[in-house]
This record gives structure tokens, C-alpha cells and sequence, in this order.
């Protein structure tokens, strides 16, 4: 279903909730999902709120815990890793969140947010250290008297390309982008995703953006992944999923206005097979066969 | 009044508020008119200084805010009303649906009597009638379940239904004038088109002045609309006219940076509302300023048949 | 109403002022405070600013000796309870779970216990010093502020600047003391304030009733003496008031401090949506 030399593999991964303190019933939050993501490529995440899409970006990078499941990321297995070893292997996978302002330390100016994860993983000395700084402000198109600013002083567009530069800082192979334009007003929507998609093709990284904007999604990825109640039904490259839907569910998210226009007659897709299993549409079309 | 007289005409309004480094001059509007049964939709991002006109009518603002100007509704200036006859206004005449954020119903309230509340204050129901009449509120905006829902808190809802739940509250006494404070952001495509769907259903024949960002939002419920841009109306014609072939280089901007039509960015970001520059307040971003456009205001010029903008390209 | 500019200054004054006092008790005191120095129940005069008392005791000096009690007791309290309050929500706040689950229900136990009373069992059978006394009294009166902080970092733990942090690789200490701590502070620093107020008075109340360390001096002490030994029957107002005025003067000090400072610890940002 994916390529031999994936960047990352993620085989079968399941999150499950359990609430409730007497009568605990189990909330799956994602049930199996399985895909690849080849260096360089974006795949984009495409749901409504409560499909899980967030829950699996975090579950990737273990900052929710999954129940079970493998996450290969180039060659080892993430899930199996120690606490001690994992934080190593930090770096490398990043995670850029909704909300700009939320995801930086009211209390830390610019400069010592951006600062952080040099010192943390001793990547730079002091004088090295203020010289990234410096470069990586100018590369996400902010100057430095950014730098002494603390992050209520900045807009919202602002504080993402401050927080672009702080996962940048690090030079990650893997990028899990949350909904990162959400609540931007339409022309800061386009400056950040132009610039996030400048720099994701000079660094080569690798990146699931999750949105449920489709406009965003077919700008911005490579391909697309459907994902309904904790479960991907398409997977594909982006202009097949959303110009030939196959899946009910693609098919009526794809129809709603303000998501694209351009959408042409559903190719021929085969007759269903009975088990929930993923089905070969066209080459890289892949289709949860139960109900389309 | 005649049947093709306006419904509300904003003249020369000005709004500013005072702060600790300068008066924020968040509105500068010359002339705006809605008619009955109209829908005008007023499109502009963070700061354009949309909301803070839609609550200007209903004189919501912060009791030190400055206003200047007249707001006519059917003939009389709402800015010179005495307190109690705009709280007559308020909810019978002209109605908000506030913007959708954690606090715009009361937490500790349940969500039929807060819309009975309304209905108790204008239509004078009462106790059970009252109750009776905000499920039949909760029905008309499609919640499942309307009689349950109604006793629930709000934090039951899902950002859609409380969505509705907003929309009932404003509608609950039939205002002939709805004033939509971007009711579609924060929600996902397929929500958006229901409440979308929703909010033309319920408002057949009712003015509606609808405050947005999104565009095809916009496109898709309004027949007239308005760009603002840091607290003017840069441009205001048939909604098909301005957004398929917009006249003021923001407008243009605005819709070539859609992720679908090339996501191409305007560069720069909007002007401080405290000293905003002197001539045309776009033309620090503006890819076809002249000299004339840093020096001289430029005022609404017609560019087609009801289709106006603010530029010195038409001037 | 004077602006928080005055309060401010004039009750920080206030407060280093009686810290002045009790660091130089030794130098500005005029007697020793111990020391037999005039004829008992003597009233104020040049060389006895406050007379003496039944024991002919120098009252001035005892005043000024009697700071470095109040002082101790207030400001050592405070800092062991804000230091146990602070780090233990903390803990209980990040980590949540089962270590959250057992200091929950550890605090739900003591917390039944009447804070005075508990310590008034503890002085009687242990009989300890001031510092120590203010050491326990810090403990258990911290115990209050631990759910207060732990709520604060309850939310601050699931924000998304410290999941994206833990998300850089550092570690848990590291974010606990670089990340949850300074946006704790404002609490703490409040929770500081009220606490040294609070341990203040309750030394009176301990010094009071015998409880005290005979070998200090303490207001309380003072108190309990003028007024079992005829301070009020025979209006002797020098020996019964001015410990009383003292301990009510840094209180309302230190209350109006709080007050100042409420307003300078919340950040002032103010970001207009148009």
C-alpha cells in the first residue's frame, strides 16, 4: 500500500479512551489506521471535528500515549522506544498547533521561545545560538524587533511564523501540522501556507497537514487521506480523492460549497467486498471497501 | 415610508476608542444602506472593523467609545434614541446572532430558558408557554431533539448547534432586521453549509446585514456586499459584480490569496487604526499605487451599474 | 482612595521598616529586654519610652526586641508554605494521575484537621523554638495552597505551549521549572503575602497563650502578661496597647501590599478585536 523507502510507516495504530468513573465505556478515538508518508511529501488529513484527525497527529508523536499500534519513523519503531530514548528522537518529528498564541509561553519573549530548543538539546553555543536565532526570525518573514516582543504583542499570523521558526529551529524531518491557518483571516491564511510550503520543500520534510478545509488541503498536499469516526476511508493522490471521490462520506464532504469547485462525475469504482479492508480503486486510490 | 426606502441608512459614522496610546479609529463609514428583505453581507478580516459597525447599530459598544454620525432605522437616528426606547428596539425590531465563542450563551443557564428569556422580554409569554415557545424556536433551527436539548447546559452543544441555538435566540421575536456576526467561523465544511443552508431558510424576507470573513460564505447567502478594509468600505456592489470581477486591488488581493484560486499573499499586514496613513489607507500594500493614492483620500467612485470602490484607478 | 502607586510604597515601606527593626533590635533598643533596668509598672518617661512592666522590664525594648518573633514566625512560615505549596501542586498538577489521585486524598485527610488546634497539640508536646514552630505552622498552613496551585497547573499541563515543549524533548523537570513555574508565580506571590499575614497574627494568638518560647521576646507574650497582671484593671495603656498596634500596623501593611501588587501581577495586555 506504500512505498518500500517510507519516511514513516504507521501499521494498525490505535488510540482508545476510556471515560467515566463507574461505568467506563471506551471511546476509540482512532481504530486502525495505517499509511505512509514518503520524505518530502505531504499527506493531508481531511475530517470534521471529531474524527479523530487531532487525536492521531498527537498519537504519532506519542504526545497522547496510542493503545497500540507501530509508528515507523525511518527505520525504527517509535512505539517501542523508552521514555529517555524517545526524547532524543524528538527533533526530528514536530508538531505545529491551531492555536499560535496558545502554543507559546505568554511569559517567554520571542527571542527565548525560538531559543529554547537549541539550548535544550545543546545544538548551538551562546554565540551560536543568537545567530540562529537571528537567521531563523528573518526566514519566516518577521524582523528582529520581533524578537523582544512577548507573544500578546504579536498577531495571531504573527505568532504562527514565530512558532514556525521554533520547530524549524531543530531542522525536523516530520511535521504534523494541526490545523495551522484555522482562525487566520484568508490573506495571512495564504502568507503562512506559502511560506510553511516554501520551507517544507528547501528542508525536504515530510509532513501530515491536517485540516478540514479541502481548498487548503488540495493546495497544500501531495496526497489525502479521508478520515471518518477514528477510520481512514480514501487515501489517495489529492486531485484523484477530490475530483473522483469514491466513498460516500469523501463524496458529500467534497460536495459541500466553499470546499472545490471542479468536481466531475465519480469514476467507475468496483462493487463492495464485505470486510472494512482497503481497497486498490486506481493506482495509489486505495477505498475503504464497505460502504460506498 | 415609502416600500423602496431603505430599511437602515448609516451616514458618516465614525467610531473610535479611546486607549492608553491613542484613539483607535476602528470606523470611518460614509454612507451605507440595507433594504427590506435584503441581504448584505459585510466582508473583511481582523480589523477591517466589521463588528464593531454591527454593534454600533445596536449601540453594544463600550460606554467610552466615541460615535459620531447618524444609523436610521425606518426613519429614526438609533444613536439619538433615549436608553428604553432602544431597549425596545434591541431583539423586537433588530437582532444580533453574536459571534459563536465559548461565552456567547451563559454557561449556567440552560439553553431553553436563555431563549425563553427572550421570548418572555418581547413577546410577554410566560412560564410554560414561554418554555413551549423556545422549543418550537429549537425546532425551526433544526436541533434534533428540540424538547431535550432544550433543558441541556451549554457545553452539551457541539460548535453547530450551539451555532443554532444563537440563531433562535435572535429570532425568537421576528425581528425585521438580523444582524450575523460571523455565525460560519470555527466550523467545518459540512457544518458550514448546513447552518449556511439554515440561516437562508429561516431568514426568507428579513434584512439581514451578515459580518464575515469567508468569502464564499458571502457568495453564497448574499445579494449585495460590502469590502471593508482597516474601517472603510473600499468597495460595495451585487455580490456577483464585486467577487467576480472586483474592482479595488484588495478585493482583488483578497480573492487571488483563496487557497483555490493560487493562494497568492498580499504582502504586508493592515494599518494601525491610531494613525492610519493620510491618503488611501491600502496603498502601503498596493501593487498599483500611484502618488495621488499617498496624498488624497479617495472616495466611493461608481465602476458599474450599483458597484462602487474606493480607488484612485477609477477616479 | 489613594492609587496603587502609594499603597504600594508606602506599605512596602512599612514592611522593611519593621524588618529594619528586627535585624537592629540589638543596636536601637535601649535596655535589654530581660534585664531588671526601673522600678516595676513605671509609666513612659525619658529613658523608658513605655514604661515598664510588672517584672520591671524596659517595655520599649521588649517592643522592639518582639519584632524579630513576629518577623520570623510571618516571613519563615510563609516561605516554607508557599515552597511545600508550590511544589507539591506542581508535581500533583503535571504529572496527574495516580500521584495526583494520592496527594488528593492525603490533603482530603489533613485538611480535616483544624489547622490551630493541630498546631497548638504540636507546640504543647514538642515544646519547639520559634524557627521551628514557624517550620511546622509553614507545612501545615501550606497545605491549603496546594490545591489552588494545582488547579492553575492542571490547565497550564495540557496547554499547547507545554505539549509542544514536551514535544521539543525537554524534559519534565526542565518544563516544570522553566514553563509551569513563572506562570505559577502570581499565585504564589499573593498566596506569599497573605500567608506571612496570616502565620503573624497566629504567633500572637500562640504567644498568647503560653505557648510561646520563653526565652523570646514575643508580643503575645506581652499581651497575655499586661493584661493578666492588672495592664487593664490599672489603665496601664503603654504596656497592653502598643504590642496589640504593632502586630495590626504590618497586617494591614502587608494586606494592602497584596493589594498593590494584584493589579501589577496580572499581565496588562489589552487586544482590541474590531
Amino acid at each position: 500500500m506504500h512505498g518500500v523507502c517510507c519516511m514513516i510507516d504507521v501499521c494498525d495504530l490505535k488510540t482508545y479512551y476510556s471515560r467515566g468513573f463507574l461505568h467506563r465505556t471506551s471511546v476509540r478515538a482512532v481504530d486502525g489506521v495505517s499509511f505512509g508518508i514518503e520524505k518530502g511529501e505531504t499527506l493531508g488529513l481531511v475530517g470534521e471535528s471529531g474524527c479523530g484527525k487531532t487525536t492521531l497527529g498527537r498519537s504519532l508523536l506519542r504526545l497522547i500515549e496510542p493503545t497500540s499500534g507501530r509508528v515507523i519513523f525511518d527505520g525504527t519503531d517509535i512505539m517501542a522506544l523508552s521514555r529517555r530514548d524517545l526524547r532524543r528522537f524528538r527533533p526530528r518529528m514536530q508538531m505545529i498547533f491551531q492555536d499560535a498564541y496558545a502554543s507559546l509561553n505568554p511569559r517567554m519573549r520571542i527571542r527565548e521561545s525560538i531559543a529554547e530548543p537549541l539550548r535544550i538539546h545543546g545544538l548551538e553555543n551562546r554565540a551560536g545560538i543568537g545567530r540562529r536565532v537571528r537567521d531563523l526570525i528573518e526566514m519566516v518573514g518577521l524582523n528582529e524587533e520581533h524578537l523582544n516582543r512577548r507573544p500578546y504583542e504579536l498577531s495571531g499570523g504573527q505568532n504562527q511564523r514565530v512558532v514556525l521558526a521554533r520547530v524549524l529551529a531543530m531542522e525536523p524531518e516530520f511535521i504534523v501540522a494541526d490545523e495551522p491557518t484555522a482562525g487566520l483571516d484568508v490573506s495571512v491564511q495564504a502568507q503562512i501556507l506559502t511560506l510553511f510550503r516554501d520551507l517544507g520543500r528547501d528542508y525536504h520534510t515530510a509532513c501530515l497537514y491536517i485540516s478540514h478545509d479541502l481548498g487548503v488541503v488540495r493546495a497544500m498536499s501531495d496526497r489525502v487521506a479521508i478520515m471518518l469516526k477514528g477510520r481512514i476511508v480514501e487515501l489517495g493522490p489529492t486531485t484523484d480523492v477530490l475530483d473522483h471521490p469514491c466513498h460516500s462520506y469523501t463524496r458529500r464532504l467534497v460536495a459541500a460549497p466553499g470546499a472545490d469547485r471542479g468536481f466531475s462525475r465519480p469514476a467507475p469504482c468496483p462493487a463492495p467486498s464485505g470486510s472494512p479492508a482497503m481497497v486498490e480503486v486506481q493506482s495509489g486510490h486505495w477505498v475503504e471497501a464497505a460502504a460506498w | 415610508m415609502r416600500m423602496d426606502d431603505p430599511l437602515l441608512c448609516v451616514r458618516g459614522l465614525k467610531v473610535g476608542f479611546p486607549t492608553a496610546d491613542g484613539v483607535v479609529k476602528a470606523s470611518n463609514i460614509v454612507d451605507l444602506t440595507i433594504r427590506a428583505g435584503e441581504t448584505l453581507a459585510l466582508l473583511g478580516e481582523t480589523g477591517s472593523g466589521k463588528t464593531v459597525l454591527g454593534m454600533a447599530i445596536l449601540r453594544l459598544l463600550q460606554p467610552n467609545t466615541r460615535i459620531e454620525g447618524e444609523i436610521l432605522y425606518r426613519g429614526r437616528d438609533l444613536l439619538s434614541l433615549p436608553q428604553e426606547e432602544m431597549q425596545k428596539v434591541r431583539g423586537r425590531e433588530i437582532a444580533v446572532v453574536l459571534q459563536n465563542s465559548g461565552t456567547s450563551l451563559n454557561p449556567v443557564l440552560r439553553v431553553g430558558d436563555q431563549i425563553a428569556e427572550a421570548i418572555t422580554l418581547h413577546r410577554g409569554l410566560k412560564g410554560a408557554e414561554a418554555e413551549a415557545a423556545a422549543v418550537e424556536l429549537l425546532d425551526q433551527v433544526r436541533i434534533t431533539d428540540p424538547a431535550r436539548m432544550a433543558r441541556e447546559y451549554p457545553h452539551r452543544f457541539s460548535g453547530g448547534m450551539r451555532e443554532r441555538a444563537l440563531i433562535a435566540l435572535a429570532l425568537a421575536c421576528n425581528p425585521s432586521f438580523l444582524i450575523a456576526d460571523e455565525p460560519t467561523r470555527g466550523l467545518d465544511a459540512v457544518t458550514k453549509r448546513e447552518i449556511l443552508n439554515l440561516f437562508s431558510e429561516v431568514n426568507r424576507g428579513r434584512s439581514v446585514l451578515f459580518i464575515t470573513h469567508d468569502i464564499e460564505a458571502a457568495a453564497s447567502l448574499a445579494a449585495r456586499v460590502a469590502v471593508m478594509y482597516a474601517g472603510e468600505i473600499i468597495e460595495i456592489g451585487p455580490v456577483d459584480a464585486v467577487l467576480s470581477s472586483p474592482a479595488h486591488p484588495y478585493t482583488r488581493g483578497l480573492l487571488e490569496s483563496l487557497p483555490a484560486k493560487g493562494m497568492r499573499p498580499i504582502p504586508g499586514s493592515a494599518p494601525s487604526l491610531i494613525a492610519p496613513p493620510p491618503g488611501c489607507r491600502f496603498f502601503p500594500r498596493c501593487s498599483c499605487g500611484a502618488g495621488r493614492c499617498e496624498i488624497e483620500h479617495p472616495g466611493l467612485v461608481e465602476v458599474g451599474p450599483g458597484h462602487y470602490a474606493r480607488c484612485m484607478l477609477y477616479d | 482612595m489613594p492609587g496603587r502607586n502609594t499603597a504600594l510604597y508606602l506599605s512596602l515601606g512599612v514592611v522593611l521598616a519593621y524588618c529594619g527593626v528586627a535585624l537592629s533590635a540589638p543596636v536601637i533598643a535601649p535596655f535589654d529586654p530581660f534585664v531588671i533596668s526601673g522600678p516595676p509598672l513605671a509609666p513612659p518617661d525619658a529613658t523608658h519610652l513605655l514604661g515598664t512592666n510588672d517584672l520591671s522590664q524596659d517595655i520599649f525594648s521588649r517592643l522592639i526586641w518582639g519584632t524579630r518573633a513576629t518577623m520570623v514566625l510571618g516571613f519563615l512560615g510563609a516561605v516554607v508554605s508557599v515552597v511545600m505549596g508550590t511544589a507539591v501542586g506542581i508535581v500533583a498538577g503535571y504529572y496527574g494521575g495516580r500521584v495526583d489521585e494520592a496527594v488528593m486524598r492525603f490533603l482530603d485527610v489533613m485538611m480535616t484537621i483544624p489547622f490551630f488546634p493541630l498546631l497548638l497539640v504540636l507546640t504543647i508536646f514538642f515544646r519547639p523554638g520559634i524557627y521551628v514552630t514557624a517550620v511546622i505552622m509553614g507545612l501545615l498552613g501550606g497545605l491549603g495552597s496546594v490545591r489552588i496551585i494545582r488547579s492553575q497547573v492542571l490547565s497550564l499541563a495540557v496547554a499547547d505551549f507545554v505539549v509542544g515543549t514536551k514535544a521539543l524533548g525537554a524534559r519534565d523537570g526542565y518544563i516544570m521549572a522553566r514553563h509551569i513555574l513563572p506562570n505559577v508565580l502570581p499565585l504564589v506571590g499573593v498566596k506569599f503575602v497573605t500567608s506571612a499575614q496570616h502565620f503573624m497574627l497566629v504567633g500572637i494568638g500562640l504567644g498568647f497563650l503560653g505557648m510561646g518560647d520563653p526565652n523570646v521576646v514575643d508580643w503575645g507574650q506581652m499581651i497575655e502578661r499586661a493584661s493578666k497582671n492588672g495592664g487593664i484593671v490599672l489603665g496601664l495603656w503603654w504596656w497592653l496597647i502598643p504590642p496589640g498596634l504593632a502586630v495590626t500596623v504590618i497586617s494591614l501593611a502587608l494586606a494592602w501590599f497584596a493589594y498593590a501588587c494584584e493589579e501589577r501581577i496580572n499581565p496588562r495586555f489589552q487586544v482590541m478585536r474590531v
